[in-house]
């Protein structure tokens, strides 16, 4: 059946949230609202060395002075931090020796998610440490990969089983003080993965973690902190899904990653929000930051797929320090009903040599906003920087907007920045083409959101690929086979 | 094969085609002249089930059977092929992949098999060879930045690999140079024979020097004022259209 | 006296040399009054903003030639096209060289505009198209309208392709001291024709020569007009060039400017969609040195849907010289469906090079895509050193980078002994031989 613009839109908008659904386990949570005694009882429920809640606490003092930042594209309420639990866990058991250990219930919401236990065995070894509101779970094949001197593990584990290695690292790429949200996080972080790969050892399984938010009202702080030695190399898998509640939901993340000489890490991320229902209330919101810093000859990518929340927030940048480090970025970012994005990169060259490569695909549909903004900074030292960014948007429908704000700073004369950017429309014109050619609304809509993200998709690993594409596909419109 | 009988349409709310009749059989060329406004696009649209035009009254019978009802891929199906006055660019899908899409959409609907990738790769060169396509068009998003001509040739390279039995070219010649008038006529010509049949709408009467017409059509406030054979066209070229008014 | 004064108060004497009954009269003298009110522009203008005048303007031009010299063919041969057979229109210090030229009424008119303007067979078409797309508000179009009476006419019917290309040239010898010439020419292109253009000026002499020229150009449906300038005169030669082309629907204009001469070059290309369907093309390759100074102004007016433009700018200044790139788009509120591009390019080789560039896109419409794009840099210095490790010598690799840099602006020009004959003077400016293959 050939869609009109009226039919078309309404197909979008109705499509279910396929995730929406609540696990029913007991849970741990913390009264709302926040101050110092919060944060020293997460601490102490955490079992963390002084150290720690000094660290913890002197994140707190400041984002007590800071003020949330406002210049982004986005409209939003304004989340009323006092309002939130900051901890929340699922009244279980922190570790398991095996899965049968493993809350039935719990187990029932990873089916759920399609992504059961036993599949994820068969999937070539793909070590799981599955987060479910704010603390891990399971972690499987950890004795695996302790063979080769790679730590997979959650983050609060790590501070109490390798302090000196989270010391060393926490907040040296993103300080607690660098933005509000990452001062927040610092605070009042609940979990997360920790991940270190030994010199010269190359990780052998791609590491995969999953998110939830479960409980109402309760934020998701994680913490996650990478850190590849010299020569080393990881592939690190990020996705989250979230059920639907009603009043918007936090998400304020740090991401950390370290490669040091000669490393490479490779950080991709599915994310699938709640998006809010089609008359924009609910949803997650995102605000999230990510950075990598590369020593010299390093390699860090971000590729990530990005379907779900209500407002988002998130640049996840490359601080290229090292010579001849390279940085790159991969997205798509997909936003329906009213949907609010503004996403993008910063790469920024300071060793001599440095190369960043920026593609970010966005695609619109319903009253969706979707912006992309663009740092690309080149210091004054850095010589025979290249950079180059690209930057396309699919809008579907009239009734949605793209916005592409790039940055060039460029203060050495030898950088060669270049950028790209177009915009293109799916409107019923082109669908009835595609009809003409006897080719239906569906497929049609399929093969050209897949054309278009294709560049995308191929950058990330063949697991989450699969998994991605389908994301995609029913974030647009009903399930194309 | 077609056969339109007292057929009205309107396009929000406004009605362009008053009462159209018509009949083509097979192995034969039609020509459908008119003025600005005459409705000569409504008519290709209506015949291929855009949806923006509204059906008040009348029937279109493609091969005894009513199409009124049918969605546009389904009319596609059943081989009817429109070549559009302003093809739509597509980014993200290559020539290749949309023709492979919409033949083996085809085939899958009459029951048949899908079509080799060998078999057609072979029809692709052919074909291509005919209208004088340079294969690196192959690989490129369907008619994003090509040129005005070369959207047109691909219209008609499309219709090449289709094979419809009924193909309607909606004003396929409107802004061709001479060259390039001459390659798509060819390319039309090759591929008539007596089973399809081919309605040319046309502003000039250029196009029917190289596609001869068994009829010629004038269209005028939505009706077909007159009808004539070949010479018809070269009457309205010398006296203009206010002679038929 | 002022040449502004000079110009007003010779132009009762001009009328009196023409036929006062002629059709033209009228226009002329509203011409006149305008450009008296007006004046020549000042950097007060916007449109005029980094372009100055002045120094064109302080000479005591001779407004128009009296006598005519005579030129000799293998004096000037050089600068038309080697190798093609082609209409020729040759005006030489405005007055029409009938044994350079070679015309055709042969089911066409090429021929010129004094006929054009006072034979009877020609009022019609004269009645219809002269001073109906040009800019009457505009100071310069208006003194040029003042003072028509030369320049080439073309007028090819309904269904004719030329198989031949007609170049235009006018020729300033150095009969005066200082010379103004104004050439007027009128271009109408019927339906569904296609016709091949190449224009320049040369002047002959060091004498300041400054022109001032306006050609209006008429495509009818579905035609097509293949439209070359060649701009490589004299340093002491000026010109303001003002070319208006309106265009029917599903016509197909290109327009290719070579600015690689003279003292002062103002283009003002304007293009007037005036119906569906149509494709517009501006392209340009601008290489100047010295203290040279040339400036686009284009603009394109989408007025209705379903309509194209591109513009493809590319500019190597080196010296002290000057570029200026202004391109307006204007995108009516019916014109959906408009694609519109444009591009500008440009590289400075020496400090003291400038270059102004400002796009400006008005769109009301908002089922469009158009896009802009300038970049400003350096020539690769790690490519020319790749040239040069290669055995290849500097200004050989200079010259290599630039033709690389201007490609696809030439690789667009359809005739094979033009594009040849360009890429011999970019050579000869670059003070390389064409020798190498390109």
């Amino acid at each position: 059946m050939a869609y009109t613009e009226e039919e078309l839109k309404k197909e979008l908008e109705t499509q279910e949230y396929a995730y929406g659904f609540v696990t029913d386990i007991e849970a741990d949570t913390f009264p709302k609202g926040l101050n110092e005694n919060i944060v020293r009882a997460i601490s102490e429920r955490k079992e963390e060395p002084n150290w720690m809640t000094e660290w913890r606490l002197s994140a707190y003092r400041a984002w007590k002075k800071m003020e949330e930042p406002n210049w982004a594209n986005v409209k939003y309420a304004k989340p009323d931090f006092q309002k939130i639990s900051y901890y929340s866990a699922p009244k279980s058991k922190d570790k398991y020796e095996s899965l049968d250990e493993v809350d039935p219930e719990l187990l029932k919401t990873f089916d759920k998610l399609g992504i059961s236990i036993d599949e994820q065995k068969k999937l070539a070894g793909v070590a799981v440490d599955i987060v479910v509101d704010s603390v891990s779970v399971a972690t499987t094949f950890k004795k695996t990969l302790s063979e080769k001197g790679i730590i997979f593990c959650s983050i609060s584990e790590a501070i109490r089983e390798y302090p000196e290695l989270v010391k060393k690292y926490i907040g040296t790429v993103i300080p607690p003080k660098d933005n509000f949200y990452s001062a927040l996080n610092s605070a009042v972080f609940s979990d997360g993965s920790f991940c270190y790969i030994p010199k010269g050892v190359k990780c052998p399984m791609e590491l995969s973690t999953y998110f939830r938010i479960n409980q109402a009202g309760t934020g998701q702080f994680e913490r996650t902190l990478v850190i590849a030695d010299r020569d080393s190399y990881v592939s690190y898998l990020e996705g989250c899904t979230a059920p639907s509640r009603d009043e918007n939901q936090l998400h304020a993340a740090v991401v950390e990653l370290i490669a040091l000489d000669d490393a490479e890490i490779k950080y991709s991320t599915v994310q699938n929000w709640f998006p809010g229902n089609k008359n924009g209330k609910g949803g997650v919101y995102n605000f999230v930051t990510k950075r990598g810093i590369c020593h010299k000859n390093s390699k860090i990518s971000w590729t990530q797929v990005e379907t779900g929340s209500a407002v988002t927030w998130k640049y996840p940048s490359c601080i290229l320090k090292g010579d001849n480090s390279i940085g790159e970025f991969y997205s798509i970012a997909v936003t329906n009903n009213y949907q609010q994005a503004d996403t993008g990169t910063k790469m920024i060259h300071i060793g001599k040599n440095t190369k960043s490569t920026i593609i970010s695909k966005g695609i619109s549909a319903g009253k969706s906003q979707n912006s992309y903004r663009g740092l690309v900074q080149v210091n004054a030292k850095a010589e025979n920087a290249r950079n180059f960014s690209q930057c396309d948007s699919l809008l579907m429908g009239n009734k949605c907007g793209a916005h592409t704000f790039p940055y060039i700073e460029a203060k050495n004369n030898s950088a060669m920045v270049e950028h790209e950017a177009s915009t293109s429309k799916i409107g019923e014109d082109q669908i009835f083409y595609c009809n003409q050619r006897g080719i239906d609304t569906e497929k049609a809509i399929a093969l050209i959101v897949n054309g278009f993200s294709k560049e995308v998709l191929n950058k990330l690993p063949m697991e989450f690929a699969v998994e991605a594409q389908k994301l995609l596909e029913i974030s647009l419109e009903g399930s194309v086979g | 094969m077609l056969s339109i009988d007292n057929l009205h349409v309107s396009i929000e709310g406004k009605s362009i085609l008053n009462g159209i009749n018509l009949d083509v059989k097979a192995g034969e060329v039609h020509a459908i002249m008119g003025p600005n406004g005459s409705g000569k696009s409504t008519l290709s649209s209506a015949i291929a089930g855009n949806e923006s035009y509204e059906i008040d009254k009348g029937d279109i019978l493609f091969r005894g059977e009513n199409i009124v009802e049918l969605a546009p891929e389904e009319r596609a199906h059943r081989g009817i092929f429109l070549s559009f006055q302003y093809p739509i660019e597509i980014p993200g899908i290559t020539v290749t992949n949309f023709i492979k899409t919409s033949i083996n959409s085809n085939l899958k609907a009459r029951g048949e098999k899908e079509m080799s990738a060998s078999v057609m790769l072979k029809k692709i060169r052919e074909k291509a060879e005919l209208l004088d396509i340079d294969s690196k068009f192959l690989s490129r998003s369907l008619n994003e930045g090509f040129s005005g001509g070369e959207k047109k040739r691909n219209e008609i390279f499309q219709m090449a690999m289709l094979e419809p039995s009924l193909s309607i070219l909606d004003e396929t010649d409107s802004g061709l140079d001479i060259d390039a008038l001459k390659i798509v006529a060819n390319g039309v010509n090759k591929l008539k024979n007596k089973n399809n049949a081919v309605i040319v709408i046309t502003h000039y009467q250029r196009l029917l020097d190289y596609i001869i017409p068994d009829y010629v059509h004038v269209l005028h406030d939505g009706k077909i004022v007159k009808s004539g054979d070949k010479q018809l066209a070269h009457e309205l070229e010398e006296k203009g259209y206010d002679w038929i008014k | 006296m002022q040449l502004s004064e000079k110009l007003i108060s010779s132009f009762l004497a001009f009328e009196l040399d023409n036929d006062i009954n002629s059709p033209i009269h009228g226009i002329r003298t509203n011409a006149i009054k305008k450009f008296e009110e007006l004046g020549f522009p000042t950097r007060k203008l916007e449109n005029w903003k980094y372009t100055s005048l002045n120094r064109v303007i302080k000479e005591d031009y001779t407004v128009f030639s009296k006598k005519k010299n005579v030129l000799d063919f293998k004096n000037i041969k050089d600068y038309f096209i080697d190798n093609i057979e082609s209409y020729k229109i040759v005006i030489v210090d405005g007055f029409f060289d009938p044994f350079l030229s070679q015309t055709s009424h042969d089911g066409l008119d090429i021929c010129i505009m004094s006929a054009a303007l006072n034979k009877p067979k020609y009022s019609k078409i004269i009645k219809k198209y002269f001073n109906k797309t040009a800019n009457s508000e505009d100071s310069l179009t208006s003194l040029n309208t003042a003072f028509s009476k030369e320049g080439a006419y073309i007028h090819v019917p309904k269904n004719t392709v030329l198989e031949k290309p007609v170049e235009i040239i006018h020729f300033a010898t150095g009969n005066e001291a200082a010379l103004m010439l104004q050439p007027r020419n009128l271009i109408v292109v019927e339906e569904s024709s296609e016709v091949e253009i190449i224009e320049s000026h040369q002047s002959l002499t060091d004498n300041p020569v400054f022109t001032n020229s306006v050609t209006e150009i008429f495509s009818e449906k579905n035609s097509k007009i293949d439209y070359y300038k060649i701009q490589n005169d004299v340093v002491t030669s000026s010109l303001i060039d003002n070319t208006y082309i309106s265009q029917k629907r599903d016509s197909d204009v290109k327009v290719h400017t070579f600015s690689f001469g003279g003292k002062l070059i103002r283009n003002n290309l304007n293009f007037f969609q005036n119906d569906k369907s149509i494709n517009s093309t501006m392209k340009g390759v601008t290489i100047i040195d010295f203290d040279q100074f040339v400036d686009h102004h284009t603009l394109v007016h989408h007025a209705n849907p379903n309509c194209e433009s591109h513009q493809d700018y590319k500019g190597i200044y080196s010296g002290k010289s000057t570029g200026v790139f202004n391109g307006k788009i204007i995108v009516d509120k019916i014109a959906q469906k408009t694609n519109a591009f444009q591009q500008n390019n440009n590289i400075l080789l020496d400090d003291k090079s400038t270059i102004n560039s400002k796009p400006q896109l008005e769109i009301f419409a908002d089922d469009v895509k158009c896009s802009h794009g300038c970049t400003i840099g350096q020539l690769d210095q790690d490519a020319l050193f790749y040239l040069r490790a290669r055995g290849i010598p500097k200004k050989e690799a200079k010259a290599l980078l630039t033709y690389a840099f201007a490609n696809n602006v030439l690789e667009s020009v359809n005739i094979p002994e033009l594009k040849y004959k360009v890429k011999k003077i970019i050579a000869k400016k670059l003070g390389v031989s064409l020798g190498f293959d390109l």
